[in-house]
């Protein structure tokens, strides 16, 4: 073990001294009257800081933002997703056909396309991929892609064409193809375990994409290298070939300051999760920040029906209007967390405004309490029958000043007589915790993906189940309505039903006071003055391909 | 001989009831790491698909088999594998000890010369007016949180004055700011325990006798001094290895440093069972590793302590 050290960090310093030596040149190399503005500069490595480590590089289960860094950088997709207008537009497939039920899907393949790996990328590969990410494989720990719904085989029509078969209409396939979850790998990787798409293994994770991994030093950096042949970007994206890019250093630095002091003092260029409390510095400095938006199901606070206390509407409808959310978007947040209008961002699909159910009126909210029969009791806090009003919501470790969101919401909700209690727990804790709807009684969360499919995906009770309306214990489900509202947007195979489908489900979420969408929720990106051409895709994962520094 | 052979059976059998103790206890935890991955609720995934996944890992099979297959395991030298990300425990940990190695066996000799320094600086009867500063810079220094230090220096020395980097360093240069934290809060009580006894051998009556036959103080103080008061404050530093892996949790999570500090941070959060009881493990191991070689090089510092350990009699 001593004895691979010194080798370890010789070649460290050396593979260091070599990548400095690549930033050294790049801009010599080029026109200096292009650098700071217009014609992208190629060469240099981009130092891009990572809140935490990746977890696995399996795209099916590669939803964790960490992974999207590499996952997006790394693997090409079939479709590729305007980020802007959410359209579907050609990338590896060239061109698609759906059926009228959307049980049948039929992709034309580019064929000049190859693995990093040097084999092709062709029907039989990519059959073998959504073979795999749609039926999943519990022995090696392989498991269905969440976007991929009623999927049964796949069919090789010729080398660049392949059909896929589906038992039931599948209408959010299509937009599935686009999503980091479905990201392209070689058949050589398609053969691996769970344990070999874990940090570790990396390097030998195989995909199409502009970059490959490199590098890796497991839970601290992984280095992405640009592929000098790439030559299959998405037609309608602005850069074609390779990427501008010689290297990408992903270096993972989970303290906050840290990372804000890195990029202002020179030492990173670009970073992932600046704080709210941070944008102010970060702005102050002339640096840029990004905020795109995750669009899907907003930042939001489950009410479960399935608690004995929120089993009654008036309860729920009581705590939405005891909540002034402008206040904890104001206090908490900055104007990059645009106030929530519906369970929905406005940026969804299918989006429908429902503001009107959610309006701050703390005294409607009294009237709705003494109605249910909440009276006032000993310290402020209502009671009946002898028991107190107390609600227990989870801190989300995973969403933004999620912590003090709550605290806030916590003081609001106790001048009506509400006592919301905020469980900060361990994660084994919190994940038994939230699987039982008398132990936590509102559920704070959000999911992102650019599809109608989203809504489903968060509340149906085979998914995210976040109402808990799919009892665990006894199997019993709580709204049946819900159930075939959500299903109903799942399986409709008619664009235009689908969106009427959608809202729908946004409006019976609302009128039955179900949740409390909080705000629409970003990703806030650090970058220096001398990072252009700064991408997101469809949910705010980071694009490196059209980058370039100006320096 | 015989005594190394004690120590040797000693040592395995702390390790044994250290793995069974943390087995144990990471059992008894609420939830398990398999839970907070699949169920929760990232994925997706049906409650069909995630019993299928569960019996795959066989998390369900019950607590006197898997102690058995996991004790085997171990003494294989086989840990399992990670269940938050499915990378080997033994390549998680040959990966970082290395980093931890350097940053914590550095920190700690820095410690000692700092203490060393602290120590025979305010004893030594020139620097008088040095004396009452420098020895009251150790109770300062021990109330100095190892992560207010780590975000100071990396503000202040890397962000600020830019004389190291931080993000991408060299092998050298990432390694002196991490040293500094690590090895300032550390060296506190190390001085304390040294000027104590400094204090309490010069007191003793065969000074009194080398001073009378005409040795100057510094003399005293580097020949008859050092050595005796050496012996508590390598106990103590024996028994700061706590604080040691303690501060690099914290220093690794400051300077995004990869190390066995970090895999635990980790682990704690993902409730990683299998990285857990590795990290206890090895931490049991290093420290009675490291009780070993201190009680080992008492008999060399002391001969008193030689001659009874030749004769078998506990030191």
């Amino acid at each position: 073990m001593s004895a691979t050290f010194p080798t370890r960090s010789a070649a460290a310093t050396a593979a260091a001294l070599a990548l400095l030596a690549l930033t050294a040149c790049a801009p010599a190399a080029s026109d200096p009257a292009a650098s700071g503005s217009g014609e992208p500069v190629e060469g240099g490595t981009l130092v891009y800081l990572e809140h935490q480590a990746h977890t696995t590089l399996y795209p099916p289960s590669a939803g964790f933002y960490p992974n999207g860094g590499i996952v997006n950088n790394v693997f090409d997709r079939l479709v590729w997703q305007d980020p802007e207008s959410l359209e579907l537009k050609p990338w590896i497939a060239t061109d698609w056909e759906v059926n009228a039920d959307a049980t049948e899907y039929t992709f034309d393949l580019r064929d000049d396309v190859t693995f990093s790996d040097g084999t092709p990328l062709d029907a039989e590969v990519v059959a073998k991929n959504f073979d795999l990410f749609g039926l999943g494989d519990p022995e090696r720990g392989l498991t269905v892609s969440e976007a991929i719904n009623n999927y049964e085989r796949s069919e090789v029509v010729d080398a660049d064409t392949v059909t896929f078969h589906f038992t039931a209409p599948s209408p959010g396939f299509l937009q599935a193809t686009s999503t980091n979850n479905s990201g392209l790998l070689s058949a050589a990787t398609l053969d691996f375990t769970l344990e070999q798409f874990a940090p570790g293994n990396s390097a030998e994770v195989i995909g199409s994409g502009p970059f490959t991994i490199t590098d890796e030093e497991i839970g601290s950096a992984v280095t992405l290298t640009a592929r000098d042949d790439y030559d299959w970007a998405p037609p309608d994206r602005d850069h074609q070939g390779r990427a501008h890019l010689d290297a990408v250093q992903i270096r993972v630095t989970p303290e906050d300051s840290v990372r804000v002091g890195a990029l202002l003092s020179g030492q990173a260029d670009y970073i992932r999760y600046v704080e709210a409390q941070d944008e102010a510095q970060v702005d102050a400095a002339g640096f840029a920040v990004y905020a795109p938006q995750t669009g899907g199901v907003n930042n939001h606070l489950s009410l479960r029906p399935g608690s004995e206390i929120l089993s009654d509407i008036r309860v729920r409808q009581a705590l939405i209007a005891g909540i002034d959310r402008q206040q904890v978007v104001d206090t908490i947040y900055t104007d990059r967390y645009p106030l929530a209008t519906s369970i929905l961002s406005s940026s969804a699909q299918g989006y429908v405004d429902t503001s009107d159910a959610l309006a701050y009126d703390p005294e409607r909210a009294e009237t709705l309490l003494e109605e249910a029969g909440w009276v006032e009791g000993a310290h402020g806090i209502r009671e009946k029958d002898g028991k107190q009003l107390t609600l227990v919501v989870n801190e989300s470790a995973p969403q933004p000043r999620s912590f003090e969101a709550l605290t806030l919401i916590s003081q609001q909700l106790k001048t009506i007589g509400v006592d919301l209690q905020i469980l900060k727990a361990d994660a084994g804790s919190a994940a038994e915790a939230v699987r039982d709807v008398e132990q936590v009684q509102v559920y704070h969360s959000m999911v992102a993906r650019a599809d109608l499919d989203v809504i489903k995906s968060q509340f149906f009770s085979q998914n995210r189940n976040a109402l808990l309306n799919l009892d665990y214990d006894d199997g019993t489900i709580a709204d049946a309505q819900l159930e075939e509202l959500l299903q109903a947007v799942a399986s409709e195979a008619d664009p235009a039903q689908r969106i009427a489908e959608s809202q729908e489900a946004q409006r019976y979420l609302a009128d039955q006071a179900y949740v409390v969408p909080l705000f629409e929720e970003p990703q806030v990106y650090g970058a220096a003055p001398r990072v252009h051409g700064v991408t997101f895709e469809s949910v705010a994962r980071p694009s490196f391909y059209e980058i370039w520094l100006a320096d | 001989m015989r005594y190394l052979a004690r120590r040797a059976g000693q040592a395995a059998i702390v390790l044994l009831a250290a793995f069974t103790g943390a087995f144990l206890l990471l059992q008894a935890l609420p939830g398990d790491a398999l839970m907070i991955k699949y169920e929760n609720p990232e994925l997706g995934l049906s409650p069909q698909q995630i019993a299928e996944v569960r019996e795959r890992f066989g998390v369900d099979t019950p607590l006197p088999v898997q102690y058995v297959h996991t004790l085997l395991g171990f003494a294989a030298g086989d840990f399992g594998y990670s269940l938050q990300t499915g990378t080997p425990v033994r390549q998680l940990l040959a990966e970082a000890l290395p980093h931890t190695l350097a940053l914590g066996g550095i920190a700690l000799v820095a410690a000692v010369l700092l203490a060393a320094a602290i120590a025979f600086g305010s004893s030594l009867p020139r620097l008088r007016w040095l004396r009452d500063l420098l020895r009251s810079v150790p109770p300062l220094v021990v109330s100095i949180p190892t992560f207010w230090l780590g975000i100071m220096l990396v503000q202040v020395v890397s962000f600020q004055l830019g004389w190291v980097s931080v993000i991408a360093p060299g092998p050298v240069e990432g390694l002196i700011l991490p040293v500094i934290t690590l090895a300032v809060p550390l060296s506190a009580p190390l001085a304390q325990i040294l000027v104590r006894s400094i204090d309490d051998v010069a007191a003793q009556p065969f000074v009194a006798v080398v001073r009378a036959r005409g040795a100057t103080p510094a003399w005293i103080l580097g020949r008859n001094v050092a050595k005796n008061a050496i012996l508590p404050t390598l106990t103590m530093a024996g028994l700061l290895l706590g604080d040691l892996i303690g501060g690099a949790v914290l220093t690794e999570t400051v300077f995004g440093r990869p190390g066995i500090g970090r895999i635990t941070e980790q682990a704690v959060g993902q409730q990683d069972i299998p990285v857990l009881l590795a990290v206890v493990v090895l931490a049991a191991a290093s420290f009675v590793v490291v009780n070993l070689v201190v009680d080992l090089l008492y008999p060399v510092l002391d001969p008193r302590l030689a001659a009874r350990a030749r004769e078998g009699v506990p030191a």
